[in-house]
C-alpha cells in the first residue's frame, strides 16, 4: 500500500486546538444564512447532503477498501422510502424519514451478503448491477414510485420550504450524522475495518472474520445513504430515478476521489469542490463535460490523493523542511 | 493529527469562498425595472438542440416586444439556463433564478421530470411556471397546480387520441398491429389510440401489441413478426427520436412500408428527420403528427420567424422554439391585462387567454391550464421545397383531439 | 453479433491490463461517427462505407493508443478506482467532443452495396445486411482466436495475461503489449461502431447503453474470456429475446438479473477461470 494510505485519522479531541477548529468550523456554518444569498444557501445545503452522501460511501471505499460502484441504488431506496411513505401513504415526517435508514440497512444487507461474497472486480461489478436493478424496479413500478416522472408532490411542511429552516435542520442532521461516522471509523471496530483494507489475509488469520466485517461496513454505509437520500426528499420535496442511477453513483464516487478517500474531510473538501466545478464550468460553457472530464482526469495523474491529502502532504513536507 | 488540522482550515477557506461569492452584488436595478423570466432548458448533452432552438425562440419574442416597446413600459429580459436533462439540475437552476435573479416568470423545458419538478417548485414558490416542450398528461391533469401552463400539446393529441383521429380521416386502417416502448408514455398512447380509434372506425381491430425495452434500436426481430403478422397497418406507440430512426431504417430494409400502412405519431418532427436526405430510409408515406410544420403554415410572420430561426441556430426550427415564441407573447398579454406581475393576477388573466399566433387562434383552457395549441397531422413524403421528408397534404387538429374536462376530472377523481 | 465485437475488445483489455475500460461505449460512438464522417466526405465515392469500415476503426484505435500511452499507463500500479474514475472522465471528454465535431441529433448511414434488399427464409424476409452482420460475428472470433493463438503478438499477450513480471524478465516488451491490446480492443469497439450505423442510427448517447450491456456480457461469459464475450453476448440476445414474451415488464433488468445468478452461481463467469 502506499504511504498515504498508512495515514491514521486522529481521534477527535486529542488536541485542544483541533477542538477549537472544529468549533470555529461550527460557528461558520452556523452564521453562514447571515451572509449568504438564499441561493447560495440552497446550494450549500444540498452541499450537507452530498457530503453525507459522500462520506457514507467513504466507509466502504475509504475505510474498508470496498470499491462499491451502486452507492446510489441505496440513497434512492432512502429517498423513495421518505417520498413513498409521505406521498402514498400520508405518513408524517419523523416516521418517515426514520423509515429510510431502515429500509436502506435492510436493502443494504440483502445486496452486502451477495457483494462481499466475491472480491474487487466483481464486488464492483456486483454493486453496479444491484443498484441497476434498483432503478428497474424504481423505473417500472409506476403505482408505487410514479415511474421516469418520479414523486414530486411529496408533502413535507412548508416550513422546510423557508431555506434558513431548512439548512438548520440539515445542518443539524448532517453534523450529527459525521459526528456519528467519525465515532464508528474511529472505534476499535472502524481500526478493524482499516486493518482489513490494508491487508485481509492477515487480518483473516488472526480470527476475525472478514466478511463478517466488510458486510457491517456495507450495512452501515447503506444505512448513512438512506438518511442522506431521505434528507434531499426532504429538501427537495421530490425523489426521481435518477438518483438510482449509475451516474449518481460517478459524481459520488468522483466526489470521495477529488477530496481524497483516506481522510475523512475528503469527501467533504470533495463536495465543495466538485459542486463549485461543475456550478462554474457550466455557467461558462455548454461544454461543461469536456472540462470537466479534464479536471478529473489531471486530478487523477497529477493528485491522486485529492485535495485534502495532496495539501496535507505537502503541509507535512513543508513542515518537516523547516524544523 | 495535523490533517484534521489541515483540513478545517481547507473547511473555512472554502465556507469564506462561497461566503464572498454568495455576497456579489446582484443586478443593480434601473428606473423601470425588466420583467424577467428564467428559461430553464436543455442547453447541453445529446438532445439539447430542442433546447437551443427554444431558447431561440424566445429570444426573437423577447427582442420584437422589447423594441415594440416592452409590457407596460417594461422592457422583457431573458435568463437561460442549462438544466442537463436533469430533474436535480432543473430544480436547483430554478431555485437560483427565483431566489437570486428574482425572476417573474418561469418556463421552458423538455424532459416531463424536470418540468414536474419544475412544476413542484413552482407550486411552494407562487410563481407562474409556462412548459414548452414536456408531453406528460400528468403535469396538468394529475399533478396539476394552478402555477403551471402548458403552451404546448401534450401526449394525448401527440402520440394517442390525435394519430387516431387522424387514421380515421385518412386511412381508416382495419387491422392494426401496434409495436411500443415499454413504459408508461407507450402503454398510455396505445391505450388512448384504441379507445378513439376503435370508436370511430368499429369494425377495425388491433390484432396484436407488441414491447420494446424504453431505449432499445434493435426492432428486427419484432419487425419480422409484424411483417408477417397480416395486419393492414402498424401504429408505433411512444417511440420517438433515435429509437424511431433506427426503427424506420430496419422496417425499411424489411420492406414494412410497402407492405401496410403506417401511423407515425413523432415522424413529423423535424428535429429527429432533418438531416434524412432523399434516398435515405424514412417511413414513406406513413400518417403521422407534427408540432409545428412550418413548411405548411402560411404568412410572412411564419416564414420570417423560420429564416430567424435558420440564421441563429443553424437548425430547423423546433415546435419548441415556436411555442416559446407564444409563451414570451403570453406573458406580454396576461401582465397586460392583469396589470400587474403579480401572480396571482396573473394568473387569472392567463387563464381567460386567447391569442392570435402566426398559427392561429390559441386558447388557454382554464381547467387544467392546457393551451389548446393546435396538432397537424399529414402523409409522410418528399416534396421539391426540402430537403428532409415531411408531412404533405397537412390537416389541423384542435381541442377536440385533448382529454376532455369531464376526462380529466376522472383522472383526477381517482 | 455487433455487441460481441465490443465485448471482446472489453474482455481482451480486461484480460490483460486488468482494467475495467468504462469508455468502450464510447469508443464504439466515436467509431459509429468516423465511419460517419468517411461515408459523408466520400459520399457517390463507390463503396466509400467499405472505406469507412476500413478507416473509422484505425482511427479509434489510434486514440486507444493515445489513451493507453498517456493516460493509462501512468497509473497502472494505482488502485482500480483511479482507473475507473479515469475511464469515466474519458466517457464525459469523448461524448462532448463528439458532440462538439458532429453536433446534435441524428445522422444516417445507408445500407451500403452489394447487402441492400432482403431475401426470404422460413417465409420471413430478413435484409441481407443483417446476416451479414450476424456472419461477421463467428468470423471476427476465429479471427481473433487465431491471432492469440497463433501469432507472435498473441503469444506476447497471452505471457503477459499469464505472468507479467515473468514475461517483462523473458524479454516481452510489456507496456508495447499493453498499448497494442488496448488499440486491437479499441479497433474493434470502432469496428462494431462502423458496422452498426446502417441498420441504426449514429446518435450521442449511445456510448453508455453500449457499455452497460457489454458489462452483462463479459461478466456472463467470464472476464478476460473470448470465448466467453463471443457466449455471453450469444446469451443475452437470446434471453431478451425470449425473456420480451415471457416477462415483458421485466426486460430491461433481464440482463442485470441473469449477470447476478451467473455472479452467485459461477463468479467468474460461464467461460472464465477461477480467480
Amino acid at each position: 500500500m502506499t504511504a498515504v494510505s498508512m495515514n491514521r485519522i486522529s481521534l477527535l479531541g486529542t488536541s485542544p486546538r483541533n477542538a477549537v477548529m472544529l468549533a470555529g468550523a461550527m460557528i461558520v456554518m452556523v452564521a453562514l444564512p447571515y451572509f449568504l444569498g438564499q441561493s447560495w444557501l440552497s446550494i450549500t445545503t444540498e452541499m450537507l447532503i452530498l457530503a453525507l452522501a459522500a462520506s457514507a460511501l467513504n466507509i466502504m471505499l475509504g475505510y474498508t477498501g470496498l470499491v462499491s460502484f451502486g452507492p446510489a441504488g441505496l440513497y434512492a431506496v432512502g429517498a423513495y422510502t421518505t417520498g413513498v411513505l409521505m406521498e402514498k401513504l400520508g405518513w408524517g415526517m419523523l416516521p418517515a424519514t426514520l423509515a429510510a435508514p431502515v429500509m436502506a440497512g435492510l436493502v443494504g444487507a440483502l445486496v452486502g451478503w451477495f457483494c462481499v461474497r466475491r472480491s474487487a472486480v466483481y464486488f464492483a461489478l456486483l454493486t453496479l448491477a444491484f443498484s441497476q436493478v434498483i432503478w428497474t424496479v424504481v423505473f417500472q413500478w409506476y403505482s408505487v414510485t410514479g415511474g421516469d416522472d418520479g414523486l414530486v408532490s411529496v408533502p413535507i411542511p412548508d416550513f422546510f420550504f423557508e431555506i434558513t429552516n431548512c439548512y438548520y435542520f440539515m445542518l443539524a442532521v448532517v453534523s450529527v450524522c459525521l459526528f456519528v461516522i467519525w465515532k464508528i471509523v474511529n472505534s476499535p471496530f472502524g481500526m478493524t475495518l482499516q486493518a482489513i483494507r490494508e491487508n485481509p489475509n492477515r487480518v483473516e488469520f488472526i480470527g476475525v472474520n472478514v466478511k463478517h466485517y466488510q458486510l457491517a461496513s456495507f450495512i452501515i454505509s447503506s444505512m448513512f445513504l438512506g438518511i442522506a437520500g431521505s434528507m434531499f426528499c426532504v429538501f427537495s420535496g421530490s425523489v426521481f430515478p435518477d438518483y438510482a442511477y449509475w451516474a449518481k453513483s460517478a459524481d459520488m464516487l468522483v466526489i470521495c476521489l477529488l477530496g481524497g478517500i483516506y481522510n475523512f474531510f475528503g469527501p467533504l473538501v470533495g463536495t465543495v469542490v466538485y459542486t463549485m466545478l461543475t456550478k462554474i464550468i457550466s455557467e461558462y460553457t455548454m461544454h461543461w463535460h469536456l472540462i470537466l472530464g479534464g479536471i478529473i482526469v489531471v486530478i487523477i495523474l497529477a493528485m491522486r490523493k485529492g485535495v485534502v491529502g495532496t495539501l496535507s502532504a505537502y503541509w507535512a513536507d513543508r513542515k518537516s523542511a523547516a524544523a | 493529527m495535523t490533517n484534521t488540522l489541515k483540513a478545517f482550515g481547507i473547511m473555512l477557506a472554502t465556507a469564506a469562498l462561497v461566503a464572498v461569492m454568495g455576497l456579489a452584488p446582484t443586478t443593480v436595478l434601473a428606473e423601470k425595472p425588466p420583467i424577467k423570466i428564467g428559461f430553464i432548458h436543455t442547453m447541453s448533452g445529446p438532445i439539447s438542440m430542442y433546447g437551443i432552438t427554444s431558447a431561440a425562440g424566445a429570444k426573437i419574442a423577447v427582442e420584437e416586444i422589447n423594441a415594440a416597446g416592452g409590457v407596460m413600459g417594461r422592457k422583457l429580459q431573458l435568463i437561460v439556463r442549462d438544466d442537463k436533462i436533469s430533474p436535480e439540475a432543473g430544480l436547483r437552476e430554478a431555485k437560483d433564478l427565483v431566489l437570486k435573479e428574482k425572476v417573474d416568470f418561469l418556463a421552458g423545458t423538455i424532459s416531463s421530470g424536470v418540468a414536474l419538478a419544475i412544476s413542484g417548485y413552482a407550486r411552494r414558490a407562487k410563481k407562474i411556471y409556462m412548459i414548452n416542450i414536456a408531453q406528460s398528461t400528468r403535469i396538468t391533469e394529475e399533478k396539476f397546480n394552478k402555477y403551471t401552463f402548458r403552451f404546448t400539446t401534450n401526449a394525448t393529441p401527440y402520440f394517442g387520441k390525435g394519430p387516431a383521429l387522424a387514421l380515421a380521416k385518412t386511412y381508416k386502417a382495419k387491422k392494426i398491429i401496434s409495436l411500443g416502448y415499454d413504459y408508461e408514455m407507450g402503454k398510455n398512447s396505445l391505450k388512448e389510440f384504441k379507445a378513439t380509434y376503435l370508436k370511430m372506425v368499429p369494425d377495425a381491430k388491433i390484432i396484436d401489441e407488441l414491447w420494446v425495452p424504453l431505449g432499445s434500436t434493435d426492432f428486427t426481430a419484432h419487425i419480422a413478426k409484424m411483417a408477417n403478422s397480416g395486419a393492414d397497418c402498424f401504429y408505433l406507440a411512444g417511440i420517438y427520436g433515435g429509437g424511431e430512426l433506427a426503427f424506420t431504417k430496419q422496417a425499411w430494409s424489411f420492406g414494412l412500408y410497402d407492405k401496410m400502412k403506417a401511423v407515425q405519431p413523432c415522424a413529423g418532427d423535424v428535429e429527429t428527420w432533418g438531416k434524412v436526405k432523399q434516398g435515405d430510409p424514412y417511413p414513406k408515406n406513413a400518417l403521422a403528427t407534427c408540432r409545428y410544420p412550418f413548411w405548411a403554415i402560411k404568412g410572412d410572420q411564419n416564414a420570417n420567424f423560420v429564416k430567424q430561426i435558420r440564421e441563429m441556430t443553424g437548425l430547423w426550427p423546433s415546435y419548441g422554439s415556436m411555442d416559446a415564441y407564444v409563451i414570451m407573447y403570453a406573458i406580454k398579454d396576461a401582465v397586460t391585462k392583469a396589470g400587474t406581475t403579480e401572480t396571482q393576477k396573473v394568473i387569472k388573466a392567463l387563464e381567460t387567454l386567447k391569442m392570435d399566433t402566426f398559427v392561429g387562434p390559441v386558447e388557454m383552457r382554464a381547467y387544467d391550464h392546457q393551451a389548446m395549441m393546435p396538432t397537424w397531422y399529414g402523409i409522410m413524403r418528399f416534396t421539391p421545397d426540402l430537403p428532409f421528408p415531411h408531412i404533405t397534404d397537412v390537416g389541423k387538429l384542435g381541442a377536440e383531439s385533448y382529454h376532455t374536462v369531464e376526462q380529466i376530472k376522472k383522472v383526477r377523481g381517482k | 453479433m455487433v455487441w460481441f465485437l465490443i465485448a471482446a475488445g472489453l474482455s481482451i483489455i480486461f484480460g490483460t491490463l486488468k482494467v475495467l475500460n468504462l469508455a468502450h461505449g464510447s469508443l464504439y460512438m466515436l467509431g459509429s461517427f468516423c465511419c460517419y464522417q468517411v461515408t459523408v466526405s466520400l459520399a457517390g465515392v463507390p463503396g466509400n462505407f467499405w472505406l469507412a469500415v476500413l478507416v473509422a476503426p484505425l482511427v479509434v484505435a489510434l486514440v486507444g493508443g493515445i489513451i493507453e500511452i498517456f493516460l493509462l499507463r501512468p497509473i497502472y500500479k494505482a488502485e482500480m478506482i483511479y482507473q475507473y474514475i479515469l475511464t469515466f472522465a474519458l466517457v464525459l471528454i469523448i461524448a462532448e467532443a463528439c458532440k462538439m465535431i458532429w453536433g446534435t441529433g441524428y445522422h444516417s448511414v445507408a445500407v451500403p452495396w452489394p447487402f441492400k434488399g432482403s431475401v426470404g427464409m422460413f417465409g420471413l424476409s430478413f435484409p441481407i445486411y443483417n446476416l451479414f452482420l450476424i456472419a461477421m460475428g463467428p468470423v471476427v472470433f476465429i479471427g481473433l482466436r487465431t491471432l492469440i493463438n497463433k501469432t507472435d503478438l498473441g503469444r506476447n499477450i497471452r505471457a503477459v495475461t499469464e505472468n507479467r513480471e515473468m514475461a517483462n524478465a523473458l524479454g516481452t516488451n510489456v507496456p508495447r503489449v499493453y498499448t497494442g491490446v488496448f488499440m486491437l480492443g479499441a479497433w474493434l469497439a470502432g469496428l462494431a461502431g462502423s458496422l452498426w450505423p446502417p441498420v441504426s442510427v449514429v446518435m450521442l448517447g449511445s456510448d453508455m447503453a453500449v457499455v452497460i450491456d457489454c458489462f452483462i456480457i463479459v461478466v456472463i461469459g467470464g472476464l478476460g474470456s473470448l470465448a466467453g464475450a463471443f457466449v455471453g453476448a450469444l446469451i443475452l440476445g437470446l434471453t431478451t429475446a425470449f425473456g420480451l414474451y415471457l416477462i415483458p415488464k421485466l426486460a430491461v433488468a433481464f440482463g442485470f438479473i441473469l449477470m447476478i445468478i451467473i455472479l452467485i452461481i459461477r463468479p467468474y463467469g460461464l467461460m472464465g477461470e477461477p480467480e
